[in-house]
């Protein structure tokens, strides 16, 4: 019992060491990050938008962007939105960014990451969070889906790159539900063992030398095959993108939707 | 009958000592053979009265026992008692387990096991509450069962492979026929109907190596029952016992399978030869809370078994110990691969 008191300590200075670190600050003096040319957001809604995505971009370093246009012309979304973010880069003097750019005539929204977000919100990363936003851009809903792109990007970002930040196994109900199986299944196992355990097996008395199989048959009756196909990794339905390269030379990771 | 073994040194009454194997006299320590002892000195008596009611040849007073009994202590003089006629003709045990661990080493070995109980209230893990302690050879039929099995299964057999881009999975079905011979020996099964079976059942094993022919001084200074249940009764027990034992050795007949189904299943088991043994048990009553818990303790192995009390705060502490670190380990493994705690 003695042990508990120690293990508790233990684990509470575990988890104070670890929240502590998660804080990187670093300053992005930008003050506009919401370009809503398209005119879908409403005054308080820009404002409220800027403050979160303020916020955020205080907490990664990172400049979260929103470019709204209607460009019945446009061709590939990629491409007006290289030549947005150079030249907001340029003016700005910032390399760090996630961008959503949306293009309400063609319907078109496209999410890339630079800088250091380009591995921070890799493509496996922009796809995960375009399949949160869609079902609401679909809706019409986009101060909503601009808030959560935010959100669900900031939160992807802190997870290191690479690891796939939907996985179960980092769900804190998940772990919780794991934990207390795994407790219940113990003392479980304990308070049914409690009486005595059964610990005669098949061999107890078994006879070695009497047991034995005195025929035996392996007829081959007949066979059945199978086909399918090998199944394709599918790259999602309507996506394209994957990141590529600015006019001005700048990388990015990314993909975008119609929605 | 009642029998007494008297010491040709003292004559006092002799018991048999776990120990050594050997009648021992309790007041000059003298130790015989069991099998080499003078008939001179074993007493004797037919009481022609009642069953439940003998006289001690040590201090005269009557003994009372239950019918069942075969070897108790005079309860006056505490001298150790044999009821011969119950042991004798259909009755009398083919075989017995002497007793290896002696009362202080029972004793200490219940110590330990209450030590040892991790969901137990503090109080009971003590184990110095033992109110009695009672040796004693409880009967047990031993079968060896010969049978025969006859198993007809549909077997399959499962491939897949790629060629192309095309998965073939491709499944050999077999008929399988296992015809085999069953021998299963000394299966044991309690027949005492005071004894509750699942409490005899988990105090097996017994090395039956120990096991010997019987002679009466093996149960000077135990108590010992007769049986309440012959071996017709029992052997449907048995068969249920030795089932799933028969069921795995099947299974293991049949492999090199992905599945196989059983058809038919025709077992046959029939008992060979059968042994009225006594096998030695330390029973422990045990006051805790004002309840007295009862456990049996093999004799031979000192394998403990029985319902202990459990602590609702011990189990709730494991519980939530458990759980508490298992979550704490898994938020590290998550910090270490995702960077992430919550």
């Amino acid at each position: 019992m003695k042990g508990f008191q120690v293990k508790w300590l233990l684990i509470f200075s575990i988890l104070l060491v670890f929240s502590g670190v998660g804080g990187i600050t670093a300053s992005a003096a930008v003050d506009q990050r919401v370009y809503d040319n398209a005119d879908l957001l409403s005054e308080s809604e820009i404002a409220e938008l800027e403050a979160v995505a303020a916020e955020h971009s205080r907490k990664h370093g990172t400049d979260f962007l929103f470019w709204t246009t209607a460009d019945e012309q446009s061709l590939y979304i990629q491409d007006d939105m290289g030549d947005f973010y150079d030249t907001w880069a340029e003016e700005n003097g910032q390399e760090n960014a996630v961008l959503l750019s949306m293009n309400i005539a063609t319907r078109d929204v496209y999410l890339a990451g630079f800088g250091t977000a380009e591995r921070s919100l890799d493509n496996q990363r922009v796809n995960l969070v375009l399949d949160r936003i869609i079902p609401e851009m679909q809706r019409g809903d986009y101060a909503d889906a601009f808030h959560e792109t935010v959100t669900t990007s900031s939160r992807y970002m802190e997870f290191r790159p690479g690891v796939n930040p939907e996985n179960i196994f980092f769900k804190t109900w998940f772990q919780l539900a794991i934990a207390l199986l795994l407790g219940a299944g113990v003392v479980g196992f304990m308070l049914y063992n409690s009486g005595g355990r059964v610990t005669t097996t098949s061999t107890t008395y078994f006879d070695d030398d009497h047991t034995k199989v005195t025929s035996k048959l392996d007829q081959f009756r007949n066979k059945t095959i199978s086909r399918r196909k090998v199944p394709k990794k599918s790259s999602g339905g309507g996506g394209f993108g994957g990141g590529g390269s600015t006019g001005g030379g700048r990388s990015f990771s990314g993909g975008g939707r119609k929605f | 009958m009642v029998i007494q073994y008297k010491c040709p040194n003292c004559g006092a009454d002799m018991s048999f000592d776990s120990e050594s194997g050997h009648l021992s006299c309790p007041s000059c320590g003298r130790q015989d053979e069991i099998e080499t002892f003078p008939e001179t000195n074993i007493l004797r008596k037919f009481d022609p009265g009642e069953a439940k009611e003998y006289h001690c040849e040590n201090c005269g007073a009557v003994i009372l026992t239950e019918a069942e009994t075969t070897a108790t202590h005079c309860s006056f003089c505490g001298a150790p008692v044999l009821i011969a006629d119950r042991l004798s003709g259909d009755l009398a045990p083919a075989k017995v387990i002497p007793f290896t661990i002696s009362k202080e080493e029972a004793v200490a070995a219940f110590q330990k096991w209450t030590k040892n109980g991790r969901l137990t209230p503090r109080g009971f893990t003590s184990g110095d509450r033992i109110k009695k302690m009672a040796g004693m050879y409880v009967p047990f039929w031993l079968y060896d069962i010969d049978g025969t099995a006859d198993v007809a299964a549909l077997a399959t057999r499962v491939r897949s492979y790629t060629r192309g881009d095309t998965i073939y999975t491709e499944t050999d079905f077999y008929d399988v026929r296992r015809k085999m011979d069953l021998s299963y020996l000394k299966v044991p099964a309690d027949a005492s109907e005071k004894m509750d079976d699942e409490l005899m059942d988990k105090l097996e094993p017994y090395n039956y190596e120990e096991l010997k022919d019987f002679r009466m001084p093996y149960l000077a200074g135990y108590l010992a029952e007769k049986y309440d249940y012959d071996d017709e009764a029992l052997f449907s027990r048995i068969e249920s016992k030795i089932v799933p034992y028969i069921d795995s050795y099947i299974s293991s007949t049949v492999s090199g399978y992905s599945t196989v189904s059983y058809t038919n299943k025709q077992i046959q088991t029939n008992k060979k030869n059968v042994y009225y043994t006594l096998f030695p048990v330390w029973m422990v009553y045990y006051d805790f809370e004002n309840k007295e818990h009862t456990f049996a303790m093999n004799g031979q192995t000192g394998k403990v078994v029985g319902k202990p009390p459990i602590s609702p705060f011990k189990v709730a502490a494991w519980f939530t110990g458990i759980a508490a670190s298992t979550f704490a380990v898994m938020k590290v493994i998550s910090f270490a691969v995702g960077g992430v705690l919550w």
